[in-house]
């Protein structure tokens, strides 16, 4: 298969660094080990894929990166600021779209008299200019995915974190986002660790895929992700190609092949 | 996301955003039908209030009671205008129209309230945040509420005397409690995954609290303020029983001790009226304040 560039991106620094992670729900007694004995390292500037079938710690692992989760053991060192997008937009209903935009810049330091531009500047970059004024419950899914995003791009993140977070849109919508955050990634640098469920998802956007499997949560498999991205193939225009296709195949498989071969009596996972 | 609803921490199964659409807005005839309806309801209440003061009247004509005991609604009417406008050299009643009675009630259900909410909402703020003072502070809330106002009335009036203090204390006394349990428990519901993206976005725990917290538990705070006022309302009564004139409670009491047991409906139904009418205000403050309400 295509060359790897792995290598090269093992000696830009790493952001993220969790070594031997393991993340516990429950109580003492009934421990629930979500994800264990994890390594994952991410440079600057890749964007990593975690894939796999629901409820195998995606989202546990991608919290424990945000902080957000105590690890039970290991470490977790994640060197820059990281900016959260949920599945869920979680906006603030009693701000307006602006208003929510302005908050986290508000978190930034960003002077009062200064927020106005930079609301609009952001809005822009996800494709909603001129809807500042807006109350968020009048857009729909799809543009409030996008204000979550510019309001996380608002804390200028040098690592964004994103789980899911098209899952919940049309497919349309979809496509359009994931290509919208392809190119804001590539052309802005920012590192993004990206949980999907989708394969296809993971080959469109991914420099490099993770593979999860569940029970106990944990990586089982790696895909380096060497696809031409230059314009006339840059986003959707990929997905017609034969290596795309290939590569999406094996990915399948891979996430296919993972339960039943790695830990027996795990029933298999559905794929999408 | 209802602002009741507990906090979820996954992120599975996907819950779609509603989306909007035109066709979501009532209008056209559905929305003129609905209209109907609200009329007809509108007059079975018509309806039913003219046969309670048939009913009412027929009672009075039979003498079942006597009649100072039991007077007819045009009694009750003769008292209200009396009551309410200048004759004989004598302005309404003790030298105020019922109109200013009322107003001077208002006046004391609004500041106690005002204390209560400005003291509540902070109280109950840090009740729903701070575990040792929640234990501490909850229980004592709870014994206030479940205190007849009636019962710390005559504490009131040896600590402050008869004038106006002892009545606002009792009124702050008694709508204290709802706002500030409203509060606290508004502030422990507060869906968890916007706090969580708040806390991401780099709030820190006073940004939380006022920035998230405190707006996200405003609906539950403006229904335990409007409970307040209604507990106030019923409280003013009580507070007016000791030189309580001018002052509609006052009023009503000054009335029973002369038998004018017409003045005295007539007051029961002007503080009823108004108190619907305040409601329904603040409702209407409760929707604009809180447009988002039942939307996300
Ligand atoms: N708050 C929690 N309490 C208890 N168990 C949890 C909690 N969150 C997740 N889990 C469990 O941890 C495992 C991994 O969950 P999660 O990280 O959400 O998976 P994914 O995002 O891949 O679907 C699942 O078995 C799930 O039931
Ligand atoms: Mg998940």
């Amino acid at each position: 298969m295509p060359r790897s560039d792995t290598a090269t991106e093992d000696r830009r620094q790493p952001v993220i660094a969790l070594d031997a992670v393991t993340v516990r729900y429950g109580t003492k007694r009934a421990p629930v080990t979500a994800v264990r004995d994890v390594q994952l390292t991410v440079a600057e500037g890749e964007f990593v894929v975690l894939v796999g079938p629901s409820g195998c710690g995606k989202t546990t692992l991608l919290r424990t990166v945000a902080g957000f989760e105590r690890v039970a053991a290991g470490t977790v060192d994640v060197r820059e600021r990281v900016g959260v997008v949920f599945q869920q937009p979680r906006l603030f209903p009693w701000r307006t779209v602006g208003g929510n935009i302005a908050f986290a810049l508000a978190r930034r330091g960003v002077p009062r008299p200064e927020r106005a531009a930079r609301v609009a500047e952001l809005l822009e970059r996800v494709g909603l200019p001129g809807t500042a004024g807006r109350r968020v419950w009048e857009l729909s899914g799809g543009q409030q995915q996008r204000v979550a995003i510019a309001r996380a791009l608002a804390t200028e993140p040098r690592v964004l974190l994103m789980d899911e977070p098209f899952a919940a849109l049309d497919a349309l919508t979809r496509e359009r986002l994931q290509e919208e955050v392809r190119a804001l990634a590539a052309a802005s640098g920012t590192t993004v660790l990206f949980v999907t469920h989708s394969a296809e998802e993971a080959v469109l956007l991914g420099s490099r895929v993770l593979v999860m499997a569940a029970e106990p949560g944990r990586i089982v498999a790696e895909l380096p992700v060497d696809l031409p991205r230059e314009p006339p193939l840059a986003g959707h225009g990929l997905r017609g190609t034969p290596e795309f296709a290939a590569l999406r195949q094996r990915l399948t498989e891979t996430m296919r092949g993972v339960p039943e071969e790695v830990s027996e009596g795990v029933e298999a996972a559905p794929v999408p | 996301m209802s602002l009741t609803q507990a906090a979820r921490r996954t992120t599975e199964p996907a819950r779609k955003p509603p989306e909007r659409s035109a066709s979501s807005t009532p209008a056209g005839p559905s929305g003129t039908n609905s209209r109907l309806l609200a009329l007809r309801w509108l007059a079975l209440r018509a309806v039913a209030l003219v046969v309670l003061l048939a009913v009412w009247h027929l009672v009075v004509v039979a003498e079942v009671w006597p009649r100072v005991l039991v007077p007819s609604p045009g009694d009750v009417w003769h008292a209200f205008v009396q009551a309410s406008t200048t004759h004989d050299g004598v302005r309404g009643y003790s030298g105020h129209l019922l109109i200013e009675h009322l107003g001077v009630s208002l006046r004391r259900i609004g500041v106690g309230t005002g204390y209560a909410v400005l003291v509540g909402v902070p109280l109950g703020l840090v009740i729903g945040v701070v575990k040792p003072v929640a234990v501490v502070l909850e229980p004592a809330v709870t014994f206030l509420r479940t205190l007849p106002p009636l019962a710390y009335l005559s504490l009131l009036v040896i600590w402050f005397g008869i004038d106006e203090s002892p009545k606002i204390w009792l009124l702050v006394i008694a709508a204290l409690p709802p706002v500030a349990a409203a509060t606290a428990a508004a502030v422990r519901t507060v869906p968890g995954d916007l706090v969580e993206a708040a806390r991401s976005l780099g709030g820190g725990p006073l940004t939380l609290l006022l920035a998230v917290r405190l707006p996200a538990a405003l609906p539950e705070i403006l229904t335990g303020i409007r409970i307040a006022v209604g507990v106030a309302y019923t409280s003013v009564v009580a507070a007016e029983t000791i030189n309580g004139v001018p002052g509609i409670g006052g009023m009503i009491r000054d009335a029973q001790r002369y038998n004018q047991t017409d003045l005295v409906i007539a007051g029961i139904i002007a503080i009823g009226i108004s108190g619907i009418a305040l409601d329904a205000a603040l409702r209407g403050v409760e929707r604009a304040a809180v447009p988002w309400r039942g939307r996300t």
